[in-house]
């Protein structure tokens, strides 16, 4: 079984790093909820940004309260991103003309009522990623826990349709992703930016048999299932956790306080 | 010829204890308790204190003492605290600022304290205190009304959503300032009165730790029909209530979810 390799070396300030990282091409998508305090980080990580319609309005809105910019006008004119795309029936006038102006690219997908805003994103990401480059894509994804729960369900369901591809939620809490059971996986841990809360969870359907290494209550062939044990509050206890499953798992583990 | 399985007992639900105190009340359950986690207080948790029992886990203890009085913001602080107070506090005390601790204990607020207990969380263990202490007259027909189970930490998120398949039995609601998500166990049929004064248009059915092969729904714009549903594949998001009363029939449990109006 291949092993996939995880890091969050995102989280980190641009400039540290680390030797091996196992995707360095980063797509931030921008959904329609407060951005996480560390927003910033995540856009300077990022080769191409994607507002998912209202997305737009927090960047407009919430972005100047982040930076040391003296003026919104400033933080404005940094933060444009390469493309809005949705239905736009929740991005204000004045931000799309705004960013229209700005060269942003507005892709209007509003005849499209079948899918989330999410799902288009995702889904036109990986149509315009050539294949050689697929393996090093990473998706980064804010907003898309808390709010309404049926929206974050769908949200979470976008990681099980898209399951070849990495994407990552993140939110000021935590961050989350699927650990698909067709690899091993190795997951490297930047304890100066996340832990040591961790949890990992069947979501889509029970698991016969789980192993871990690297955690504070590791599992050995465990079983685990909705109803009966799931790993929650569980503590990362090493630099490096091992995942392997015959289920499809999503990994959350916790974020220190990164402004 | 086959015979047909037994039929299922329906199981009604209302949202009825949203309403505000002066509607009459036809809720499907007898008596509620009020659950509080450790996070900010939806905007009508004043609205809910009025049922038998009010437990607050380790640091939403804090979040009534800070909570309440902001959100009524026109009236005395300390009024405010007594009449919005927890009848317990329960957990492992090291959220729970010790001043509040101390100030709902002068009030008579029971502090159950015990030691940390890494196999349940603290919903579990708030849920299993209100059914053995026999806090409330008639457990049978008992609803627990949880606030903060939703949102921040995601582990904590799916150990509270684990507390409601662990006890498929209960009547145990979750909410949040959005929405409000319960189980819909594989046990029954199920009659959802909707209240569309407080709650809709958005709805959905989850089946959140195994797939469904056959759910079958009536009320909503796009119903089911003995579908599938699966994570990685139809899950029902972004429906809509289009009637009074939704029912649905699944062979799993199923998490149901509606939107709550502003």
């Amino acid at each position: 079984m291949d092993v996939m390799v995880h890091s969050s070396s995102f989280l980190l300030p641009k400039i540290h790093q680390p030797a091996k990282t196992p995707a360095n091409n980063y797509t931030l998508v921008v959904l329609n909820q407060h951005l996480p305090r560390f927003m910033p980080r995540l856009w300077a990580h990022a080769k191409l940004r994607i507002c998912a319609d209202g997305g737009a309005n927090r960047i407009f809105y919430e972005m100047p309260q982040m930076t040391n910019d003296q003026d919104c006008e400033t933080t404005r004119n940094r933060y444009i991103p390469e493309i809005i795309e949705g239905d736009m029936d929740s991005i204000r006038p004045e931000v799309k003309r705004f960013y229209s102006n700005q060269g942003s690219t507005i892709s209007d997908k509003s005849h499209n009522q079948e899918t989330t805003d999410l799902h288009k994103c995702i889904s036109s990401i990986r149509h315009r990623t050539p294949s050689h480059e697929k393996s090093d894509l990473c998706v980064l994804v804010t907003g898309a826990l808390g709010g309404r729960f049926d929206h974050e369900a769908a949200n979470i369901n976008v990681l099980y349709v898209f399951s070849d591809m990495r994407i990552i939620f993140l939110s000021d809490d935590c961050l989350i992703q699927l650990l698909p059971k067709t690899h091993q996986h190795e997951i490297n841990i930047e304890s100066s930016v996340e832990g040591p809360h961790c949890g990992l969870f069947p979501i889509g359907a029970p698991s016969t048999s789980t192993t871990t290494t690297g955690l504070k209550w590791n599992l050995s062939e465990a079983k685990m299932r909705f109803g009966s044990m799931i790993s929650t509050s569980n503590i990362v206890d090493s630099e490096k956790v091992t995942v392997q499953s015959d289920a499809d798992l999503l990994w959350t583990i916790s974020l220190r306080n990164l402004t | 010829m086959a015979t047909p399985p037994p039929a299922r007992p329906a199981m009604s639900h209302s949202s009825a204890f949203l309403l505000p105190s002066s509607a009459p009340r036809t809720g499907s359950a007898d008596a509620y308790a009020v659950v509080v986690l450790n996070q900010r207080l939806p905007r009508f948790a004043p609205l809910l204190w009025a049922p038998q029992v009010r437990v607050c886990a380790d640091g939403g203890a804090n979040r009534v003492f800070d909570g309440m009085p902001e959100l009524l913001p026109e009236q005395d602080a300390d009024d405010v605290r007594l009449r919005y107070k927890p009848d317990v506090i329960k957990g492992d005390m090291d959220s729970v600022r010790p001043e509040v601790k101390e100030y709902y204990s002068n009030l008579g607020t029971k502090i159950v304290d015990e030691s940390h207990d890494q196999d349940t969380t603290d919903l579990h263990k708030c849920v299993a205190f209100i059914a053995q202490n026999s806090l409330v007259s008639d457990v049978s027909n008992l609803c627990i009304l949880v606030l903060g189970a939703l949102g921040g930490r995601f582990d904590h998120e799916m150990g509270n959503i684990n507390v409601l398949h662990l006890f498929p039995n209960s009547r145990i609601v979750l909410l949040s300032d959005d929405c409000l998500i319960f189980l819909l166990p594989r046990t029954h049929t199920h009659n959802i009165h909707i209240e569309r004064s407080i709650e809709g248009p958005h709805c959905g059915l989850i089946p959140i730790g195994a797939p469904s092969t056959s759910t079958t729904t009536t009320g909503l714009r796009w119903n089911l029909d003995k579908t599938c549903m699966s994570y990685g594949g139809l899950i029902s998001t972004s429906n809509v209530v289009d009637e009074d009363q939704v029912t649905v029939t699944s062979d799993s449990d199923l998490i149901w979810t509606i939107s709550l109006r502003h």
